[in-house]
């Protein structure tokens, strides 16, 4: 508990020096890549299998209906909402959160994050501010591709190998898929973003005691923030569907 | 320069300053000499403002560094150069972009244009006698020696104060030792900057000190000049110093 009111006074530090110059846009850029452009390929991968066997198994559970032309709305409508947001950030945290933790983690046993102190720079505006920043806006885009390749998967899947007709196919999708989908999935990338870069950050920047404790700064990292977006997700859908209730 | 009063500051059941009161004078190198946990460290980082005591008071060039917070302490820390014990170079940069790194995060007013940047980053590695040739090399590249060496090029760059060494000597070799011993003196003479060193290196303290003191047990044990530190009649002293003057 103690440890979790650390990381949210870390958070709120983090914003305050979010808001105060220096500015360093150049710094956002480089995480931008290392988050966005290092993780593309394997949310790309992971997108396209996912809409793939999501469309062959909707195939088979619709077919039981004689349904088979709702597949790409189904498709569509669970990757907006839920399976690429919480895909792509498990992908993610796989991918850059751990090399964050490990990066700052590293940087605080050998003294690195000290010197930067010592020379008047804040570190907390030099590391971590560019790296929130670069996830919040890395997560939607990551997420956007998940939904495209994944889409791209299930219409191979469904139209080329299980022979559904195409206009049925977009029809339906078109039919099931509102703007407001693609947006509450675009909203959960945007908290994900946000808990996975504050947690990984976290953790590298209170490791202790050398190797061993950057490694267990990172593993915790990966957990926690693995288990936090699962939380998350739910929160966010029971609120959704909640209101929408109403 | 720097006033030290009554310091005290513990780590839960482990009190590691008890009470430290010393002064150091513009221009002068001041030596700190100590075994391992002996809270040396934590004494320096206190100077800085990486520790805040749980007690007493740190002056430094007239300002109460204990009591400053945020920005105020971001901006005293401009009159610091530190090296560091492990030098602690970012290995995430060029040896050039480590040296030049405090100038690149100068306030936007005084910030220096590239060329400028260029010229003081060629002029502080010739200080410790490396040349051009180092600039594009990664920190793991380099001997422990070398990165020392880089390390008080960015310490120096923007023309410190005070400069705050940690344990400058540890790990390295005799012949490079005595180098960084060297090293420290010419920074010292060539830009007559105030010097705080930790260490646990007999033979290093008594050749770059003007003045030092032996912590034990959160206390200041002895404390003066080379000459006044071995006549001490302390019993800890005396068995510290004699590690390395018996074998004289």
């Amino acid at each position: 508990m103690e440890d979790f009111g650390r990381m949210i006074l870390f958070a709120g530090e983090a914003a305050a020096w979010a808001l105060r110059p220096p500015f360093r846009p150049e710094l956002v850029l480089v995480q931008m890549a290392a988050i966005g452009v290092g993780s593309a390929f394997i949310v790309g991968v992971t997108g396209t299998f996912a809409g793939m066997v999501l469309a062959l198994q909707m195939n088979v559970a619709l077919g039981q209906f004689a349904a088979e032309g709702y597949v790409g709305g189904s498709v569509a409508f669970s990757l907006a909402r839920e399976l690429a947001p919480v895909f792509t950030a498990l992908m993610v945290i796989g991918r850059s959160g751990s090399a964050i933790a490990t990066e700052i983690g590293t940087m605080r046993v050998t003294e690195q994050i000290d010197a930067m102190e010592s020379m008047a720079v804040n570190p907390i505006q030099y590391l971590v501010v560019p790296r929130v920043a670069a996830s919040l806006l890395m997560f939607p885009v990551l997420t956007m591709l998940f939904n495209a390749l994944g889409y791209a998967g299930a219409f191979l899947m469904g139209v080329v190998v299980a022979r559904i007709p195409v206009a049925p196919f977009i029809a339906h999708t078109q039919e099931f898929l509102n703007p407001d989908d693609v947006l509450h999935g675009l909203l959960k990338a945007l908290v994900f973003g946000l808990i996975v870069s504050v947690v990984t950050t976290w953790r590298g920047y209170a490791a202790s005691g050398g190797a061993r404790g950057v490694g267990e700064g990172t593993t915790r990292g990966v957990v926690m923030s693995s288990i936090a977006i699962l939380v998350a997700d739910y929160a966010i859908t029971f609120l959704a569907v909640g209101v929408k209730a109403q | 320069m720097i006033e030290i009063e009554d310091l005290w500051k513990s780590f839960g059941d482990n009190h590691v300053l008890r009470g430290i009161g010393l002064t150091i004078a513009e221009g002068e190198t001041y030596v700190v000499l100590g075994g391992s946990g002996s809270g040396k460290t934590v004494l320096m980082k206190h100077v800085i403002g990486l520790l805040k005591p749980d007690r007493g008071m740190v002056r430094v060039g007239g300002l109460e560094i204990s009591r400053l917070e945020g920005k105020l302490l971001t901006d005293a820390r401009q009159m610091f150069g530190m090296v560091f014990q492990g030098a602690a170079l970012f290995d995430s940069m060029t040896v050039f972009e480590n040296v030049a790194f405090p100038l690149r995060e100068k306030r936007r007013s005084e910030r220096l244009r590239g060329a400028e940047i260029r010229r003081r980053v060629v002029e502080k590695l010739a200080v410790v006698d490396l040349g051009e040739e180092v600039l594009p090399r990664w920190p793991s590249e380099l001997s422990g020696g070398m990165r020392k060496r880089v390390a008080l090029a960015r310490a120096l760059v923007s023309d410190p104060q005070v400069v705050l060494y940690d344990e400058p000597t540890t790990g390295l070799d005799p012949i490079t030792t005595d180098y960084v011993d060297g090293m420290i003196l010419n920074a010292k003479h060539k830009l007559g900057i105030t010097s705080m060193v930790i260490s646990h290196d007999v033979a290093s303290a008594f050749k770059v000190a003007d003045r030092l003191a032996v912590l034990y047990d959160g206390h200041l044990v002895a404390e003066g000049t080379p000459a006044e530190v071995r006549e001490s009649k302390d019993a800890y002293v005396q068995r510290y110093l004699s590690t390395w003057f018996a074998k004289q």
